[in-house]
């Protein structure tokens, strides 16, 4: 194609002619002679090249006007104001018009499209910059690579880039410089993350420590946590201080469902350590409130020291209770009944300690068994809850030990007064 | 024929009983047992059977002190392991109860096999059994708190291994579980009337 074999030359006259400046390069155009050479190839050139690259769509109109302007020594004012709008596609695409056989490797037009936008995010960030930059005399007469250089002045990987750039290929090229581009959109995504969406891992690295630090503190404490406690920790919220109000309500709503975040209070110290201690001693008094309630008679008490003291002998004399208890249990006769447990055991959970009377119905085991016949016979007073599950039940199991026992059974009206003292002696024990 | 009827007034008369009504036919009544899932149930029913185990091994009437005193033993051991028993794997204290109740079983079983029952070497095995107890004692002493709450530390089990806030939970749950131990024995004490 010998079109583009011209494109290829004047491709390089224009490298060397510093074509990438596009304000300053009419201007300054080093090389009228070889412009000159290449008007009639280039104009020959234009056309045909023009109408079968639909490739470049919009893009291709500056770069056009661009190689216009450049082999006629910048004379078209058109292709100047394009130069201003598209200082950037233009840089690229001459850079692409290196080797036009190049061309069909060349990115899709959307994707150049893409990469456009993407151009301002470039070091510098601004837009105008760059075409600051680009106005700048040493673009006149600067090699290729030097150009390239220019083109990324706030960048330094760009520009270790950039600098390959000429050696290589217009490929290389290519995916470097999209490579670049890729870089720095991330590197602004990679900060940009933390501000935007709060997430809870960036949070902690990002926010104060102390914020960081107890909600790691407490993150450790709540998988403990019972929802009393956690209901209870939530009240810690206090006011919020200073600028990091608003990230800290951001991310203690964020953060509300896995750890709990405590805030600094109005006045008080927000180192993390004095916070995370803060915390602790209020879970403390928590709990020493609910130890309070719990203990009989220590309502009026109040301080830690007393009340522990309270606390350790009420345990201690419920233990010495047991104990008391676990000894008479002991010495009580081991051939008390066996089938009378179930009854016993809905009599135990029917009533509580030192219930009186109730359990009349067995004042004792040994007279336990007696005591239908006390029923039918009709003469004792006490009234049991349970009674009638005597007729049925002793009487089946028991009749053999019914006659041992039976003179034994005698007493057990003797025995029911002896409950009845029995059961208010136990009470005040208690 | 004999109707008795007795009815909640009566038993709400009397102090710290829960009302229900209940009929007493002859051969027909309805008694209503509270929430037989309960803390309360559980331990009661675990601490009958023990009861009734030890009563099975032990027939006769305990005259000597030594009976006594151990059939003290092995009743306290039942009261507490059944409490334990009933509370779960849901506490510390109840987890750290029922092994050292184990590691005690195992011991004490050990003991028993390998040094017989002779009186010659029973003051040995007395020996063992304090060296092993203070053995499972030695467990990580959290240091920090005033004295009081080592105190708490040595009174609940288990409260050696724990933070001074879990510590009060657990004293917490402690005294409530003892409380129903003591009003549960109480009432069985009553039954038995005891003198």
């Amino acid at each position: 194609m010998g079109s583009h074999d011209n494109d290829d030359m004047g491709f390089q006259h224009r490298n060397e002619g510093s074509l990438n400046c596009p304000s300053s390069g009419m201007s300054t155009n080093p090389l009228p002679e070889k412009v000159s050479r290449m008007a009639m190839s280039s104009i020959s050139m234009f056309k045909p090249s023009n109408a079968p690259d639909p490739f470049f769509g919009s893009g291709w109109d500056p770069l056009v006007s661009l190689s216009q302007s450049d082999n006629f020594g910048g004379s078209s004012v058109a292709s100047q104001s394009e130069y201003t709008n598209h200082p950037y596609p233009v840089a690229m695409e001459t850079q692409g018009m290196s080797s036009t056989s190049h061309l069909v490797q060349y990115p899709s037009d959307s994707s150049f499209v893409e990469m456009v936008p993407k151009l301002p995010c470039f070091g510098s960030g601004s837009f105008s910059e760059m075409v600051g930059s680009f106005g700048l005399p040493e673009c006149a007469g600067i090699s290729n690579s030097g150009c390239v250089a220019n083109y990324n002045p706030n960048r330094d990987g760009g520009i270790d880039r950039t600098s390959t750039m000429g050696a290589q290929s217009h490929d290389d090229r290519q995916i470097s410089e999209e490579g670049a581009l890729g870089s720095s959109p991330n590197g602004k995504r990679r900060k940009r993350v933390p501000e935007s969406s709060p997430n809870k891992n960036a949070e902690g690295e990002l926010n104060k420590d102390m914020s960081g630090e107890s909600s790691d503190y407490l993150k450790e404490q709540d998988e403990k946590k019972t929802k009393q406690e956690e209901n209870a920790a939530s009240n810690l919220r206090g006011k919020q201080t200073g600028k990091q109000a608003k990230d800290n309500s951001q991310s203690g709503d964020a953060a509300k469902d896995s750890y709990i975040h405590v805030r600094a209070r109005r006045g008080q110290a927000t180192n993390s350590h004095s916070l995370a201690e803060r915390v602790r001693r209020e879970k403390i008094s928590e709990r020493m409130r609910l130890l309070q309630e719990l203990v009989p008679g220590c309502n009026k008490i109040t301080g830690k020291a007393v009340m522990l003291d309270e606390i350790i002998n009420y345990v201690q004399s419920l233990q010495q209770q047991v104990e008391f208890l676990s000894m008479k249990l002991a010495t009580v006769n081991p051939e008390v009944n066996i089938d009378i447990e179930r009854i016993l055991s809905k009599d135990i959970l029917n009533s509580r300690s030192g219930g009186g009377a109730i359990f009349g119905f067995s004042p004792g085991m040994n007279s336990s068994h007696p005591y239908p016949h006390g029923i039918f016979q009709g003469t004792l007073p006490s009234m049991p809850s349970t009674a009638p599950q005597f007729p049925s039940l002793p009487q089946t199991v028991l009749d053999n030990e019914l006659q041992g026992l039976f003179h034994m059974g005698f007493d057990s009206s003797s025995n029911i007064d002896n409950l009845g003292q029995n059961a208010s002696r136990l009470k005040p024990e208690l | 024929m004999r109707d008795k009827c007795v009815r909640v007034s009566e038993l709400n008369s009397l102090p710290l009983c829960l009302g229900w009504v209940v009929f007493v036919h002859e051969f027909s009544e309805l008694t209503v047992i509270p929430n037989p899932n309960s803390l309360k149930s559980r331990f009661t029913e675990g601490l009958l059977r023990a009861l009734l185990r030890i009563n099975q091994h032990h027939h006769q009437q305990p005259r000597s002190s030594r009976e006594i005193r151990k059939r003290h033993r092995l009743i306290k051991t039942a009261a507490y392991g059944s409490m334990a028993s009933a509370v779960g794997n849901r506490k510390a204290w109840s987890r750290a109860l029922l092994s050292k109740i184990r590691n005690q079983a195992r011991s004490g079983a050990v003991l028993r096999r390998s040094l017989g029952s002779s009186t010659r070497l029973l003051s040995m095995k007395k020996r063992i059994c304090h060296l092993q107890k203070g053995n499972n004692k030695k467990n990580r002493v959290e240091v920090g708190g005033s004295g009081q709450v080592d105190k708490l530390r040595r009174l609940v089990p288990g409260g050696q291994l724990m933070d001074t806030c879990s510590l009060l939970e657990e004293t917490a749950h402690y005294m409530k579980c003892l409380t129903t131990q003591v009003q549960v024995m109480t009432r069985i004490v009553e039954i038995y009337n005891i003198p």
